[in-house]
């Protein structure tokens, strides 16, 4: 539970989970609704929602908890259908891509990054100042959707 | 016995003239996920050219696409999912999925799990099985894809069903199977008759485990992507005769189940089975089952 907390802390607000819901297993979380709370035993692989995982003391999200994220969270970047493509294809974010910025824009903190829809794609660090340059890289890219696809090779 | 002509032979007997078919790529939209997303007017604007499926529910043909289907935003935030047409029909045979305890019994690669779960509106409880612990990781993404919240998925043996001490009301057999020429272009020189014969039996042993797993009033849906009768017609004229069940009318795709094989006569009620022969699907049986009440 704590990981996941403390990760939701990065984006500068807390997630609200009812810890007796949430189990973890060889270091992943899962969010179990009551009905598998009752009938899951404990040698299952996966189960209800996948929050993350810790691994060698870090904590990786799922796109789970980013989604819960999108409407507690600060921090988040709205960027347009082009940076959107190169976001999901691993790419970093100029500052010419990004159409919104809320909350924090202080370089080294967290922030969700969505497309134009408010849907989350993923998240960064802002490595610049949000007024930087025109080709100057604002988001450091951590995490994207587009992870589903290379975790497959 | 095997081989493109003995094959081919086969299916004339069964009263279907072998051609050549191109398979054609479908997606489902995750109705959970993809609600008020216009999402056929999204993939429109990314040059996805779609037709709506006429005999599936939120089923779409992919056309012509300038991208690939599978690697859009709209499918890495699991609003559709890439799913042959013929495959997207056992999960819907099911009456009142919502609330229920589901088995998918042999779940990986997740795209008919993913599917039971969007019916089931993320409620009551899906267990998810399967035996190959590598293609386990496969049906975790896609659920993580589709973000499904009511599935708990167990590296087992459906043959070892029975093991979870849960009755189920509803289990889907999407059993393994010889697979058919038409989604595999070496198929015919891959397979024999001893493939199907020794599937045919493993097939058996699942539905007899899923039969003792089964709830009263439960339901049944058991399906193949194999045009072999020794792995569908006959495996369900075996159920019914040894097993206490009985099919089940459905209003689906495909001609009616075969009732003689190769000159034997089998239950008449078979004929309520599906047979899909390969034409704008793959080739597909899929059949729906319940427990026979018995007498006072």
């Amino acid at each position: 539970m704590k990981p996941i907390t403390v990760f939701a802390s990065q984006f500068g607000d807390e997630i609200a989970l009812k810890p007796d819901f949430i189990v973890e297993k060889d270091q992943r979380y899962y969010l179990l609704n009551s009905r598998l709370k009752q009938l899951a035993r404990n040698d299952y692989y996966y189960a209800g929602l996948y929050l993350g995982k810790v691994k060698n003391g870090v904590f990786f999200p799922s796109f789970n908890l980013l989604k819960m994220l999108v409407d507690v969270a600060v921090n988040k970047i709205v960027i347009d259908k082009k940076a959107a493509w190169l976001f999901i294809c691993g790419r970093d974010i100029f500052r010419t891509g990004i159409v919104k910025a809320y909350g924090s824009r202080r370089v080294g903190d967290c922030t969700l990054v969505l497309n134009e829809y408010g849907e989350c794609l993923g998240f960064g660090r802002i490595t610049g100042g949000l007024d930087a340059a025109e080709g100057k890289v604002v988001i450091r890219n951590i995490l994207d959707v587009g992870d589903f696809l290379r975790r497959e090779f | 016995m095997s081989g493109r002509d003995f094959f081919v032979n086969r299916y004339a007997q069964l009263g279907w003239r072998f051609r050549e078919v191109e398979s054609r790529q479908s997606i489902r939209i995750n109705q959970s996920n993809a609600k008020q997303k216009k999402l056929p007017e999204r993939l429109s604007g990314l040059g996805v050219q779609i037709e709506k499926i006429p005999f599936l529910e939120a089923a779409y043909w992919v056309c012509k696409s300038r991208v690939s289907a599978g690697a859009t935003a709209e499918y890495l935030l699991g609003f559709y999912s890439i799913q042959e047409a013929a495959a997207q029909i056992p999960a819907t045979l099911f009456t009142g999925l919502k609330g229920k305890t589901v088995l998918d019994a042999c779940a990986a690669p997740g795209g008919k799990t993913v599917q039971l779960a969007d019916l089931m509106v993320n409620s009551g409880a899906l267990v998810a099985l399967d035996v190959n612990k590598r293609r386990l990781a496969a049906l975790s993404n896609h659920l993580e894809r589709c973000h499904i919240s009511n599935a708990v998925v167990y590296n087992l043996d459906a043959r070892q069903a029975s093991r979870l001490n849960l009755k189920f009301d509803r289990i889907l057999l999407d059993v393994p199977c010889s697979g058919n020429f038409a989604s595999d272009k070496e198929w015919f020189n891959r397979r024999t008759l001893i493939d199907v014969e020794r599937n045919s039996k493993v097939q058996r042993e699942i539905l007899a485990e899923a039969v003792k797993c089964l709830a009263s009033n439960g339901e049944i849906v058991y399906s193949t992507c194999s045009l072999e009768p020794e792995e569908d017609e006959m495996n369900m004229d075996w159920a019914v005769r040894n097993l206490g069940l009985n099919i089940e009318e459905v209003n689906c795709l495909g001609e009616k189940g075969l009732t003689e094989v190769f000159g034997r006569k089998l239950d008449v009620s078979v004929e309520r089975c599906r047979r899909i022969w390969p034409g704008d699907t793959q080739g597909f049986f899929v059949c729906k089952l319940s427990k026979r009440a018995v007498a006072s």
